[in-house]
């Protein structure tokens, strides 16, 4: 008896839960016949899917969809597609090609810039793109009296824009803004997704909600943003360059890395991010699939604090970066997630030069240099780490393995750790209180040299101006700097970013280690994909071929 | 008045103070932990006038007494706020979030309150025996797994080793079919349900031991009713009543256990928005997720207690 009743029981709860169970056929059939195979099937919402779609598994879900009011990558991903800018980045590099502006000229005392505007674009909405519309994306963000002002929180308007006096129009197709100074990087600046040109109407039209609303003039269109499930977009087939061959892309937040790969494998997901490193050997030997990788736009470093002793003698500077062996962090540590820095400046970024003092591992030459500068038997520092943050990678981790190698040539090191809401509050606020080394690392926005080499080591952007959180000052490095910030053209300004990287190289203000890989998986299937320095993903070329 | 109805405001108005502790409580941690919310929206690149431009327009210059009142006045108005980071009105956002927590909790309680009474009443009937031993192991494993280990088990096994199961998200991209959001809601069930199954389990076999025990049991089989009558209509009707109580518990538990499951399997529930909030000092948007999140866990617990009263008429209501 109660044998029959108990196998009843586990027989009932069995069936519950295959009931459960049974309910997901239609949905891993659906899998199958997903959108980029089974053109024109139709899922089960009764909605038709439509041909090639590409699905991307963001690391977490986008915040905003306005592209002036954008901070972060998953958000920026999502909604890149979306927009044109005057100028753009090539594809692959930093350098500038025209957008939404045809041509430019520049004034002979780099004031005034004037755009030609490309004729016949429309926005998604049907309006035309015109000189009105790119002043109004620009002054909706610097200018307190704009009427549409208050529609968003542009957190990078005074990086962009902060050079801006005026901005003109001189006839529909013609646009001509003023700087306050010289400042070669601006072209680059309008390049960034906060320079995005936006629907005038649309952002009218929905007010502070044209975040939820987004309309560009770019290869997709929005469809829908279902918080925390999805951001959908279609091809805009009267896309000024062409349509793109993909006919979707949707952009879902799976915010654990293991199950985004697990959903990739399982083959609901065409395009990853974020790939455990451990992961990434098997992936690249599956023929299924096909991974790309390339140095980002990043920079990992110490601040050595030059405003008090040791490290204001740069012999002392110089010894601890040969007394690190970065080749071993970034090979064992980071398992090659990143590429070995020689300086601030990343490969990909133009300006960027091999010819620099270089400093390879070497403890005999570190404990020589430590002698000669008074410090024959070391000396201890105080070393700041932060547990986590945007780009500071493996910081407690990288942070012992550096502690270890300066031991090994005589100093010490007590390591102190902090959340990074408060490290950054700490390493940006009261400058007395700074502590001989700390972490940081940098993503560029601009893709200008300038982005990394001013703003991070010039003696005038020491806080609260800019990023120079060592107080680091070498006046001939300041005035190549200055001096190329003034120039006009990309050729004139190259000689002067590297004859300053040369200076600032051998003055190491800074250990710098690594350059951040950016690495992507995605279906073999996926033609034509190119990983771009800025890391957003440019679907507007790429095809499906199966 | 009855006393049940008199029992049930005086519990209701309990729930004041409570709630009032609960606004206090986050509050001061969201508002005392470091980090400053204007320089983490406007990001490292932000001038001092415009960090000092956000501070005002939030209110973040205004002293903590102030803000907090004027937060508590708003919230009774129904006005609870701006999400920092989201740019959205707090209240529908978080209510919205609630509803895919809630599905995932209800489905949870159900698939461990199935699974827990299954392995509780084969336990109980057959003591000793071999499949009491392994339901009664796999009831004290099931408890001791952590929630993050077995969810990211079962994505390998099921959506990869034998890939019948989505492992993330409420919906397959484009898709929003009931079906496909039920095969979703598998695995993170399952996951979030195992410890509590295993302590209903335990509970519903220690219970109905102890019953069967009793002298009406023995009464009742010696008057010829069917062991399954005795076992079903006497023995585990009475059994139940701790039971109801460790399942009202588990619903709580159930519920805050979400927020792990969630970023496991990126269901978009308030769990995932509460996490992300914290990480961007969102102080509008998780004040308001806790608040929602402390108020449904305090309800569940006052409609268990008169659930209980229902069931076992000996409760007083003191």
């Amino acid at each position: 008896m109660a044998v029959r009743r108990a196998i009843g029981i586990v027989l009932a709860s069995a069936l519950l839960l295959g009931s459960l169970a049974g309910c997901t056929r239609p949905a891993s059939q659906g899998a199958e016949t997903k959108p980029g195979q089974g053109a024109g099937s139709t899922t089960e919402a009764g909605q038709k899917a439509t041909g090639k779609t590409i699905v991307v598994g963001l690391q977490a879900e986008p915040t905003n969809l306005d592209p002036a009011q954008i901070s972060d990558y998953n958000s920026s991903r999502a909604a890149d597609g979306m927009f044109d800018r005057l100028v753009r980045f090539k594809d692959g590099s930093t350098e500038l090609e025209p957008g939404l502006a045809e041509s430019w000229d520049i004034s002979q005392d780099g004031l005034v810039y004037t755009f030609h505007l490309r004729k016949g674009v429309k926005f998604h909405d049907g309006t035309e793109f015109n000189a009105d519309a790119v002043k109004f994306s620009i002054e909706r963000q610097i200018d307190p009296n704009h009427p549409y002002h208050n529609t968003g929180e542009f957190a990078y308007a005074d990086f962009t824009f902060g050079k801006v006096k005026e901005v003109r129009i001189k006839d529909p197709y013609t646009v001509e803004i003023e700087l306050k100074e010289p400042y070669a990087p601006f072209l680059s600046n309008l390049a960034i997704h906060a320079a995005s040109i936006v629907s005038p109407e649309a952002v009218k039209k929905y007010g502070k909600d044209f975040t939820k609303h987004p309309v560009g003039t770019g290869p997709f269109r929005f469809v829908r943003w279902t918080p925390g499930v999805e951001v959908v977009l279609e091809k805009n087939p009267e896309y000024w360059k062409g349509a793109p061959k993909i006919d979707q892309v949707i952009y879902r937040p799976v915010i654990e890395d293991q199950a985004r790969l697990t959903e990739f494998e399982a083959g609901q997901l065409d395009f990853i991010v974020g790939i455990p490193p451990e992961d990434l050997a098997r992936l690249k030997q599956n023929p299924q699939y096909e991974v790309q990788e390339q140095p980002g736009m990043h920079v990992w470093y110490v601040v050595l604090n030059a405003t008090k002793p040791p490290f204001d003698n740069p012999k002392v500077r110089q010894a601890v970066n040969y007394a690190v062996n970065r080749k071993a962090i970034v090979e064992q540590l980071l398992r090659s997630t990143g590429v070995l820095a020689t300086g601030p400046l990343p490969p990909v970024v133009w300006g960027y030069t091999k010819d620099v003092p270089q400093y390879p591992y070497d403890p005999e030459k570190a404990k020589q240099l430590l002698a000669e500068a008074g410090y024959p038997n070391g000396f201890s520092a105080e070393f700041w780490v932060p547990e986590s943050g945007s780009g500071m990678q493996q910081p407690r981790e990288m942070a012992t393995a550096i502690q270890a190698d300066l031991q090994a040539v005589g100093i010490q090191t007590r390591i102190q750790t902090f959340e990074w809401g408060t490290y950054l509050d700490k390493v940006m606020g009261d400058k007395s209180s700074l502590p001989e080394m700390f972490e940081m690392s940098w993503i560029g926005d601009n893709g200008d040299p300038d982005n990394f080499l001013h703003y991070l080591l010039a003696s005038d952007q020491a806080p609260p101006n800019g990023f120079n959180l060592g107080y680091y000052s070498n006046p001939k490095a300041d005035q190549l700097l200055k001096q190329a910030q003034r120039l006009r053209t990309q050729a004139e300004r190259q000689p002067l970013y590297e004859e300053a990287l040369k200076l600032l190289v051998a003055d190491a203000p800074w250990i710098w280690v690594d350059h951040e890989t950016q690495i992507v998986a995605y279906k073999k299937s996926i033609k034509g994909f190119q990983l771009h320095p800025t890391g957003v993903f440019r679907f507007e070329t790429v095809d499906i071929q199966p | 008045m009855s006393p049940l109805v008199r029992y049930a405001l005086r519990r209701l108005a309990a729930l004041v103070p409570v709630l009032l502790g609960v606004t206090v409580l986050v509050f001061l941690i969201m508002h005392l932990a470091p980090g400053d919310p204007a320089q983490i929206i406007l990001g490292p690149k932000a001038t001092e006038e415009s960090l000092a431009r956000l501070r005002h327009e939030l209110g973040l210059d205004q002293p903590l007494v102030v803000q907090y009142l004027r937060w508590l006045g708003n919230v009774l108005a129904g006005n609870w706020g701006r999400s920092l980071q989201l740019k959205r009105e707090v209240l529908p956002l978080v209510l919205q979030r609630f509803g895919a927590t809630a599905l995932l909790t209800v489905g949870s309680t159900v698939l461990a309150v199935v699974l827990g009474l299954a392995a509780g009443v084969v336990s109980a009937t057959r003591q000793y025996s071999l499949a009491d031993r392994a339901g009664m192991l796999l009831a004290l494993v099931g408890f001791c797994l952590p929630v993050f280990w077995l969810g990211i088990v079962l994505q390998i096994l099921f959506g990869l080793r034998w890939p019948i199961l989505p492992v993330s998200g409420m919906n397959s991209p484009n898709t929003t079919g009931v079906l496909d959001t039920l095969a979703h809601m598998v695995l993170p069930s399952l996951t979030l349900a195992t410890g509590a199954a295993a302590v209903i389990g335990r509970m519903t076999r220690s219970s109905l031991v102890e019953v069967i025990r009793q002298e009406f049991i023995t009464t009742a089989r010696a008057k010829g009713l069917p062991e399954r009558a005795v076992i079903y209509r006497h023995a585990l009707r009475n059994a139940l009543i701790p039971v109801i109580t460790v399942v009202g518990m588990q619903v709580g538990y159930l519920l805050s256990g979400a927020v792990m499951v969630e970023m496991v399997f990126s269901w978009p529930g308030i769990g995932l928005l509460m996490v992300n909030g914290i990480q961007a000092r969102d102080f509008p948007l998780v004040q308001g997720a806790v608040l929602l999140v402390a108020s449904s866990y305090v309800l569940v617990n006052l409609v268990v207690d008169l659930l209980y009263a229902v069931v076992d008429p000996r409760i007083r209501y003191g």
